[in-house]
């Protein structure tokens, strides 16, 4: 039992940090300090900064993201914010506004 | 002795939530929580947990560490090994053998009048 799932009535309006992979399908507010995964559901719901090793957007995020390894964005999703990460993939179907710097 | 109930929403044992938690479902807390958290469910804090917050929860059973108010509508459960300090409401507290326990205990109990006469 090592995975965090924030399940789908919960609102946390803060900041989440530690070293294991996270699970939304809920909705924080704040911001996300994590050397693991985040994997946002398609209920999931983000309106916070996010520093993470990856990240899997299936949701909804509103804030900038800087992953040091991964960024996805699956189809059906929808991100607002700057991303910035060496890998970044964005699915056909996905919607995203803001700016890309795989600069690292 | 209460089991670990699997609850749709978990917070891991590496990790740290600082603000509030709100929902409708049960939680379990394996990490940390400092704030404040309000749930329309059941509210387990396992061994490892630790929980620096006021909790206003249905019911909650504390294995790990609680410092903060507890207000249960239905009931609170220290189990052995568990720590908390803080006061606590509600209508069943139960508190188990080698528990700790620092705080005042408001079950809302509707005594007789002559009994209630010097305990407010």
């Amino acid at each position: 039992m090592a995975n965090t799932v924030i399940g789908s009535t919960i609102v946390i309006d803060g900041e989440i940090s530690g070293e294991e992979d996270l699970t939304v399908l809920g909705t924080v507010k704040g911001r996300i300090g994590l050397r693991e995964h985040i994997h946002v559901e398609p209920t999931g719901v983000i309106e916070a900064n996010i520093e993470t090793a990856t990240i899997t957007v299936e949701g909804t995020v509103t804030g900038d993201i800087h992953a040091t390894e991964r960024a996805e964005l699956k189809s059906n999703c929808r991100v607002v914010g700057d991303i910035r990460a060496p890998r970044i993939l964005i699915a056909d179907g996905a919607s995203f506004k803001g700016n890309v710097d795989m600069e690292g | 002795m209460a089991t670990v109930t699997a609850g749709t929403c978990i917070i891991g044992p590496n990790i740290a939530v600082r603000g509030t938690v709100s929902g409708e479902e049960d939680l379990l807390v394996e990490g940390r929580v400092e704030g404040g958290i309000s749930l329309a469910g059941h509210l387990t804090v396992a061994d490892q947990g630790i929980v620096e917050a006021n909790l206003e929860v249905e019911s909650v059973v504390v294995m790990g560490e609680v410092v903060g108010d507890i207000d249960a509508s239905q009931s609170v459960t220290i189990e052995p090994g568990a720590r908390v300090t803080g006061n606590i409401r509600a209508p069943r507290v139960i508190i188990r053998d080698g528990a700790y326990f620092d705080g005042s205990v408001d079950m809302e109990l509707s005594l007789p009048d002559h009994l209630l006469k010097g305990r407010r």
